[in-house]
């Protein structure tokens, strides 16, 4: 989240699309109810008249896999109808900022942007950059920088190509697409939209809704763009908001549970960063990120301690470089081709939660091991006997290692909206079942047995790897935790020699990286949590470790609530909040303000943490070739973009273009008629075992034409293992069923509580059916199309059982993060 | 008139149940074998294991669909109903607001679920009739109650539908927020004055019988009741004496029969 749970009672508008919130995180509708009690209004965009639709103002529905079309479209109102927030985006955004006059799009293109290759299905990202001018620095040189333009209309400015580019998605093209009436859309776009104002704000809140398409990067990065274009980023009641889908994936997600990161979003050594020098040379000159370098030098010494020495680069060399893709997809493929032989399962259940699941399991099958570590025995521990499976043919070793839950051991937790909360453990575990680091502590400790004392250079980086979490048997997690907010190795000192932080003590945030003039003797876990384990003023002049607060202040009365926990970064409760005042350093109106210019104090001061530097004067002009934040200027509200700016147009970063464009789902019952390209050209499409029993097959819409998508319940979570094991749940949600319309279901024979058979190209499965007039056909492109909707949480295991809906599902994932289209694909329903 | 009562603001209800789970888990209520049956609802019904829950209602109006979730429970009636048809009072309302039951005095003759006009208490079916069965609803969290806490509904619910307080004070928030939001409520607090009022207290945005609550009027029910139970002692002996013939002729059938036992437990 950009913002918090709590701002939400700040919103003027609450858009829900591609979520759930009353059914999966009703902890917010408090907020959501507070501020409507206000007067503020709730839309909610879904293919069913869900939980949350039911409590809206406004419900539009729409087609899976369509969000690109509704979202552009209210681009495309809000520029007809100049309801954008003018001075907000000139001020904040590259909306000014001229692209290379060679940039052409889909509308130029049919579909595509310049520098296609077709062969290779990647794009040549030259013609999307940004024109540059030299300007000369203070010791002459030439730089170059961005050039500007003057007026938002002018030729190959981002505005212009924004406007040209959406102005296709109309709202006649929303009705063909998405299946949504127009009165419908122009309701929902008239509301939102009218948060351009100055004085007002709207929030988005998404989920998987959006993230799980072969499109789901686009889908947010649209968010992003309509929130910029409506001045509602970085304002309280405003926002992309990410409602994520476990209490703790915000933290595992900022600790590198993806490959591509090393934590604190530092991104990973690939083949192109074979030493530190190229690696260190991937980050911005220009913006916050010129500390980067510092934050992976602070990281190498919290892994490698004396071990990590100038000389040898920090130990950068004991990282692993990446060469290809390790996400969810090709990790299974690689395990069904036999490439990879063991694997660690921690907290994960991938026998009911990977796509394409049956072959998923089929992969397992092919381990020489397997370690689940969990509370129960899970659908992946016991996958050797899955219904229709023959133990006898299954040689992997299962190990099910039985772990404590959250309330059974002492560690933090953090919210999606970035906030830290050390938790005590509140109740004794059964049996044997033991904490994550204690497993994990064993493990290191017998792994660096093994390795003790081998001559080979190979083995340095277990060697050398400082593994030290406490006496005794039981690893301590607050040394951890102090690893990870940073301590000082030595004296740290600031460029003129002053002590800035004693030996030992704990870092009180990154800042302190950023000015120390030996930073390599700080080591420190994750530079985003720096300060969160620091003692801190809880606001009644206690002190204790930042994440430990539990103060009750809340200064501004806007729920920040600063001294509750601790909120990463270094407790700044909204991003990018330069632009909650105007361009002059004046708040934008008086009931939202947050932080402001004092020209007396020549400071920034409010309630929040200023999220650039709180000395720089709102008219300050940046440094001509300055480093790092010297060349931003007083009005530069996105510290760690190169150029500061909000970027309306992403001229790097994205895989299938700079601007979102509208590609259909793998599977879709219509071509797109948009363009002629049909789906997201740059996927990639794998094509394992098609002509056997199980393996990657797409459905067409012939033998399957009814659209699916799977969702969540508030009843059960995730996997299912925690919830469908508890009585009180299983009793509330007992067992897998298929929603469906009451045309869908007349046509099919199939009545209400029956059991319904769901049939992709990739598996069968059999649910309860729940006929319902919350789910209602649509219209697309003329055609009547109807939808299912599936709750994945069951399995074999359990109290409340079902078949696995993931056997559904199919390995295709979005062309840059590789999530799986869980959310929209091809199936046929039939009576059983 | 109660001190305290709950007012539920259906119009702030997500349907996310915490308030059901919560109260089985305060309640040490076991979970019920339950299966799909086409809705969102389950268990079916209120039972001996289930004293709140969140019904679900789908309701179409032309094209027009409505999702309603309305939490059922014991209404804890200004005059209970089910407190004056107990013949050995087994049921009181306490002068806090809780209807509560005493297991030690109940006969389990059920009277008291045919007088509720809610439909509220239950019977421990798995117990049988003549195994101690008891009564089961909705205390009002009693324990909680008295001893400063509020509900365990209440306590759990994050969408904060359910305020607990003194009774006045809620009817007067309740009037308050209908007037904030004219457009938004339904001009009635239920439950203010139905059948002589009720420590629930309702809010809505749709009609109350579309929620699931019944249209009564003002009269308590114990009015009727009274006037039937005039009548009780009467039919109480009357049954008495006919019961106690049964029960003389069937022990003198079986007299035979018990000789007959016991000669065969002596070879």
């Amino acid at each position: 989240m950009t913002n918090d749970w709590v701002d939400l009672k700040n919103a003027d508008v609450i858009f829900i699309i591609g979520a759930n919130p009353a059914s999966n995180h009703p902890a917010s509708f408090s907020w959501i109810n507070d501020t409507r009690e206000h007067g503020a209004k709730l839309i909610v965009v879904d293919p069913a008249y869900t939980r949350s639709a039911a409590t809206a103002d406004v419900y539009a529905p729409i087609r899976p896999g369509t969000d690109i079309v509704f979202l552009g479209a209210l681009i495309n109102y809000a520029i007809q109808n100049k309801l954008y927030h003018e001075e907000y985006i000139k001020a904040y955004t590259n909306a000014l900022t001229l692209i290379s006059p060679d940039f052409k799009g889909p509308a130029d293109l049919d579909g595509l942007f310049s520098g296609f290759d077709a062969e290779k299905k990647s794009y040549d990202t030259t013609t999307w950059k940004y024109q540059s001018e030299k300007v000369k620095d203070a010791a002459g040189n030439d730089i170059s920088v961005p050039k500007q333009a003057v007026a938002l209309d002018e030729p190959n400015t981002v505005f212009s190509i924004l406007k040209k580019h959406y102005a296709r998605y109309t709202p006649a093209l929303v009705e063909r697409i998405c299946g949504t009436p127009q009165e419908k859309f122009l309701q929902v776009a008239k509301i939102f939209c009218a948060t351009g104002a100055a004085d007002k704000s709207g929030t988005i809140l998404y989920a998987m809704g959006q993230t799980q398409h072969t499109v789901g990067t686009q889908n947010v990065r649209i968010m992003a763009m309509l929130q910029l274009l409506l001045g509602n980023i970085g304002i309280p009641g405003g926002g992309v908001n990410a409602l994520r889908g476990e209490s703790n994936v915000q933290g595992s997600t900022d600790f590198a549970l993806l490959y591509q990161d090393l934590p604190g979003y530092l991104g990973a050594p690939t083949d192109r960063h074979p030493d530190f020098k190229t690696f260190a040379a991937k980050f911005d000159t220009t913006s916050y990120w010129i500390n980067g370098p510092r934050f992976v030098v602070n990281l190498l010494k919290a892994w490698y301690g004396d071990a990590a020495k100038p000389e040898n680069n920090y130990a950068y060399d004991y990282l692993p470089k990446t060469s290809g893709n390790y996400s969810w997809i090709p990790l299974f493929q690689a395990m069904g081709a036999g490439k990879i032989k063991g694997l660690f399962c921690m907290g994960m259940n991938p026998a009911v939660s990977g796509p394409n699941s049956r072959m998923e399991r089929q992969s397992l099958a092919n381990l020489d091991w397997l370690v689940v570590m969990d509370l129960f025995e899970t659908e992946t521990a016991s996958f050797w006997r899955a219904p229709g499976t023959d133990p006898k043919n299954i040689q992997t070793e299962v190990f099910l290692l039985p772990a404590l839950d959250a309330m059974e051991k002492v560690g933090s937790i953090v919210t999606s909206g970035r906030r830290i909360q050390w938790r005590p453990r509140v109740s004794a575990g059964p049996g044997e079942a033991q904490t994550d680091i204690w497993i994990l502590d064993r493990l290191a400790q017998a792994i660096k047995k093994i390795y003790h004392g081998s001559p080979e250079t190979r083995d340095l980086p277990i060697r050398d790897l400082t593994w030290f979490y406490g006496e005794g048997t039981d690893p301590d997690p607050e040394i951890v935790a102090r690893e990870i907010n940073g301590y000082a190795l030595d004296d740290v000192k600031d460029a003129s020699g002053a002590v800035i932080l004693a030996k030992g003590a704990l870092l009180p945030a990154f800042a302190t990286i950023a000015s120390a003039a030996n930073y390599d003797a700080i080591a420190c876990g994750n530079w985003l949590y720096a300060g969160y384990f620091a003692p801190a003023d809880d606001g009644r002049g206690i002190w204790r470790p930042a994440a430990r607060r539990r103060g009750q202040k809340d200064p501004g009365n806007l729920g920040l609530f600063p001294y509750w926990g601790f909120t990463w970064p270094a407790n700044r409760h909204i991003l990018y909040n330069r632009a909650s005042a105007r361009p002059d350093g004046s708040p934008w109106v008086e009931n939202k303000k947050l932080i402001w210019w004092d020209a007396a104090q020549k400071k920034w001061t409010g309630y929040d943490v200023p999220d650039f530097v709180a000395t720089k004067a709102p008219d300050a002009k940046a440094v001509i070739g300055g480093a790092g934040l010297a060349a931003q200027t007083g009005t530069d509200a996105f510290l760690m973009k190169a150029d500061g700016k909000g970027w309306l147009f992403a001229p790097t970063g994205l895989s299938e273009g700079p601007l979102p464009e509208h590609y259909e789902p793998i599977e879709s019952p219509v071509t797109n008629c948009l363009s002629g390209c049909n789906t997201n050209p740059v996927v990639k499409i794998w094509a394992t075992n098609q002509d056997k029993p199980i393996g990657d097959k797409l459905g067409l819409c012939e033998q399957f034409p009814v659209i699916c998508t799977t969702f969540r319940l508030g009843e059960h979570w995730q996997a299912g293992a925690m919830s469908r094991t508890l009585p009180w749940l299983a009793e509330i949600q007992p067992e897998l069923f298929v929603m469906l319309g009451k045309d869908l279901a007349a046509a099919r024979g199939i009545t209400n509580g029956a059991r319904a058979k769901i049939i992709s190209a990739r598996g069968e499965i059999s649910a309860v059916a729940i006929v319902t007039a919350r789910m209602k056909p649509l219209v697309i492109d003329g055609k009547q199309v109807h939808m299912v909707r599936i709750p994945w949480h069951w399995g074999w295991a359990g109290l409340a059982t079902g078949d696995c809906v993931n056997d559904l599902t199919h390995h295709v994932g979005d062309a840059n993060t590789m999530i799986p289209e869980y959310k929209a694909f091809l199936v046929d329903v039939r009576k059983t | 008139m109660s001190r305290y009562a709950m007012l539920i603001d259906e119009t702030r209800c997500t349907g996310c149940r915490a308030c059901q789970v919560a109260c089985k888990q305060w309640n040490d209520l076991p979970g019920e074998q339950t299966r799909n049956r086409g809705t969102y609802t389950n268990p079916p019904a209120l039972s001996a294991k289930t004293w709140s829950m969140i019904e679900f209602n789908e309701i179409e109006t032309g094209d027009k669909v409505g999702f309603y979730f309305l939490k059922r429970g014991c209404m804890h009636c200004e005059h209970p109903a089910c407190a004056s048809v107990c013949l050995v009072g087994a049921l009181h309302k306490t002068p806090d607001g809780p209807v509560v039951y005493d297991d030690s005095k109940c006969i389990g003759c059920r009277y008291c679920m045919s007088a509720c006009p809610f439909g509220i208490p239950t019977f421990d079916w798995d117990r049988g009739l003549l195994n101690n069965a008891l009564i089961r609803k909705c205390e009002f969290c009693v324990d909680r109650v008295s001893n400063g806490l509020i509900p365990a509904c209440a306590k759990s619910c994050p969408s904060r539908v359910i305020a607990f307080g003194e009774r006045e004070q809620l009817i007067a928030q309740a009037e308050a927020r209908i007037e904030k939001n004219p457009n938004k409520y339904i001009k009635h607090i239920y439950g203010k004055d139905e059948v002589g009022g009720t420590s629930m207290l309702y809010l809505s945005s749709v009609p109350f019988d579309q929620l699931g609550l019944p249209a009564l009027g003002t009269t308590p029910v114990t009015a009727l009741s009274e006037q039937v139970m005039e009548y009780t002692v009467p039919f109480a002996l009357a049954w008495g004496a006919t019961l106690a013939g049964v029960a003389a002729v069937v022990r003198f059938r079986n007299r035979g029969k018990r000789i007959v036992e016991n000669e065969k437990s002596e070879t």
